[in-house]
């Protein structure tokens, strides 16, 4: 009960903060448009083509905000070692571990919203709002299995000089089947699905994030009190 | 003359193996009936893969092991382990592209094992990569640990989405229908490169713990107690 | 006062090094219950690296550090709850207003985080009148005021202050000398590291120099006063 009341508590002054810092979500959200734009200007202005591939350049576009947002979300708790002194209080490095991961999902999900109307515009897809919310929904399972290994690395890579080379390089070959799972499923749903698909890569996506949720909560205190 | 270890045993016992099964796949086995002369790259191509693996899998449960001990010795081992693990997979991964380029035409193909290995090479050199930044020694060890066993975890699971994703590499063929001239030279290398492996392993943990033991042999200097009551 | 016969933090052959450098070596030190301790030495004397492996943010690498009868490391939770450390970090984030830092820190203690609680707080370190400001802007000696408070919070048994007058005026630095006078009363048991002489000498039951890490002298603080006044 505790441990859950510590991680909310986390969560809530994550996303106060957040709220604060208004100008580097936006950034952070800007930084996707122009990924989209640029994926655009690398296939041509070929709209079958830019069809074909939307799919696949919105996730890469959402995940490449999300790791911007991640290796961010660990930067304030160093700036005054903010995180010894939450450590020291003491919260429980698991609770400390959940409410990071927790807030990071939350703010991952919220890069969806914005960056897939732009995406849609730009690449001249059109579908029914159903299955937008769809899409959206699935996004906020991917944000939760991004937002579980991205914490841990996060939390260790800011400790360090190369954070912004290192926790992509850590991260991407990570996640490559949460990018798999969400680029076949955004596809299946941007395009129809008439096989019924779409289940199993959710199923894909839904394990990722329930195994590396548990796994990384365990290694999370070993990660952060070596980090001090 | 130097002091023979017993890993010194797994290198030499390694090399005549690979020597012996190595010719025995060149000169002895016949060659196969679809692919021709080209197969005969699975005589390395098969046993890299199989010990590669052994390596990343004795990492994995070293790390657990290292996590739990924090011994330098456990951490050195989950080093070694991914040194070679990642020298045989790279290893891996051109003769898979050789093999690929004479039977397919094309020099890369996503195909399921040949993707799998190409992600495993990516995660396990960020785990160097991100040891080679902490030089404390006591962190290095806890972080390598914990990417280690993170990265390892992964491994099922991209085999399966990539899987799901295409797949057009062979099915892999049950001993029964292959011509036993063809499956001595084949285990005589797996055994060759995993005593190779062992004796390389070894080698690199010898390494590493010197280097500890380098910067961490000496005591503190005690000084003299400068006057006054020393301690209550 | 009264002194309980079991210490209250006991460091045993304690000893802390950073690649080849001892921070601290050969360290026993026992604080019994209510104490004032000072520890006195210059800078990379190892005052600091000592408050931190009692607070459990360093682990020995030689010895033993205990907290309550808790080994600092596996115990590291009940060791912190309890404690309370105020170092040079002043663990702020710079958005956060200073009630609602206050708030976080009481909501993560499980207290109820009432204004009416953490107000009079604010106002006892004269800071009421920016509760609603971010402490991005405070000045040093406001920042260290607010962290201070986290003394305050917890009501912690033990409480360790890394120079707990750096950065204070006047004002503040009778503040701190006053909290700590009624830490004394109430019992609780104060370690603290500071240069300032003439107001840690006055406070504390006694104090230990530290020289390279190690511990050299201990007496009371007025022959500690002496022992400087010698020295220069």
């Amino acid at each position: 009960m505790r441990l859950l009341a510590q991680a909310l508590t986390v969560v809530r002054k994550d996303l106060l903060l957040e709220w604060r810092g208004r100008s580097r979500i936006i950034s952070v959200l800007l930084f996707g448009v122009v990924t989209l734009l640029l994926f655009s200007f690398a296939v041509g202005p070929d709209s079958i083509a830019l069809r074909a591939s939307a799919a696949g350049f919105l996730v890469l576009a959402l995940l490449l905000s999300s790791t911007l947002g991640l290796s961010e979300s660990f930067r304030l708790e160093q700036e005054q070692r903010a995180v010894e002194g939450l450590l020291l209080l003491p919260v429980d490095p698991i609770a400390l571990y959940y409410g990071k991961a927790m807030s990071n999902t939350l703010f991952l999900m919220l890069l969806a919203p914005i960056l897939t109307p732009v995406a849609l515009v730009l690449y001249a897809v059109e579908i029914d709002p159903m299955r937008l919310l769809v899409l959206l929904g699935l996004w906020a399972i991917a944000a939760a299995g991004l937002s579980a290994p991205g914490t841990l690395y996060a939390a260790m890579t800011s400790r360090l000089q190369s954070q912004d080379v290192l926790l992509p390089l850590l991260l991407f070959p990570l996640v490559v089947p949460v990018l798999l799972g969400a680029v076949k499923a955004v596809a299946l749903i941007l395009t129809g699905d008439p096989m019924e698909q779409i289940r199993s890569w959710t199923i894909l996506l839904v394990s990722f994030a329930v195994i590396y949720w548990s796994i990384c909560g365990l290694l999370f205190p070993h990660a952060i009190e070596e980090g001090l | 003359m130097r002091k023979f270890t017993w890993d010194q045993a797994f290198g030499w016992l390694g090399l005549a193996l690979l020597a012996v099964g190595t010719y025995m796949g060149l000169f002895v086995a016949p060659p196969e009936r679809y692919m021709g002369e080209v197969q005969r790259i699975m005589y390395v191509h098969v046993p890299c893969a199989w010990v590669g693996m052994v390596c990343y899998t004795f990492a994995f449960v070293m790390a657990i092991v290292s996590l739990w001990t924090h011994r330098p010795r456990h951490d050195a081992m989950v080093t070694g382990a991914i040194e070679v693990g990642i020298v045989l997979n790279a290893l891996l991964l051109i003769q898979g592209s050789i093999w690929a380029r004479a039977t397919w035409g094309v020099w890369w193909d996503w195909d399921v094992r040949l993707t799998t290995s190409l992600v495993m090479l990516l995660l396990f050199a960020g785990v160097l990569a991100l040891r080679s930044f902490v030089d404390d020694h006591s962190r290095r060890a806890t972080w390598t640990a914990v990417t280690t066993i993170v990265a390892f975890i992964d491994v099922p699971l991209v085999y399966f989405c990539v899987r799901w994703w295409r797949s057009l590499h062979q099915v892999q063929s049950s001993p029964e229908t292959v011509d036993p001239l063809m499956v001595l030279p084949l285990r005589l290398n797996a055994f060759a490169i995993l005593f190779i492996a062992i004796w390389m392993m070894a080698r690199r943990t010898r390494l590493e713990m010197a280097r500890f033991r380098q910067e961490h042999v000496d005591e503190p200097a005690r000084l003299e107690p400068a006057g006054g009551v020393q301690n209550v | 006062m009264t002194v309980e016969t079991t210490p209250v933090v006991r460091a045993t052959g304690l000893g802390k090094r950073f690649g080849r450098h001892w921070a601290l070596a050969h360290f026993d030190l026992e604080v019994h219950g209510g104490e004032v301790v000072l520890l006195f030495g210059s800078n990379g004397s190892g005052k600091t690296t000592f408050l931190r492996l009692a607070a459990g943010l360093y682990k020995p690498s030689r010895g033993t550090m205990s907290v309550d009868g808790h080994d600092s490391v596996k115990e590291r939770l009940e060791c912190r709850r309890l404690l309370t450390m105020v170092a040079h970090d002043n663990y702020l984030y710079a958005r956060l207003t200073a009630l609602e830092t206050l708030r976080v820190w009481a909501r993560l203690l499980g207290s109820p985080a009432r204004d009416s609680d953490l107000v009079p707080l604010l106002e006892e370190v004269g800071l009421a009148e920016r509760r609603r400001l971010p402490v991005g802007g405070f000045s040093a000696g406001m920042k260290k005021r607010l962290t201070l408070l986290r003394t305050r919070l917890e009501k912690p048994k033990i409480v360790l202050l890394d120079e707990p007058f750096s950065a204070l005026d006047v004002a503040g630095q009778d503040l701190v000398e006053g909290w700590v006078e009624r830490f004394r009363e109430e019992g609780r048991t104060v370690i603290m590291a500071s240069h300032n002489l003439p107001r840690a000498t006055k406070l504390c039951d006694r104090a230990i120099a530290l020289e390279q890490g190690q511990n050299v002298w201990s007496g009371s603080g007025s022959e500690l006063v002496e022992r400087e006044a010698k020295a220069s």
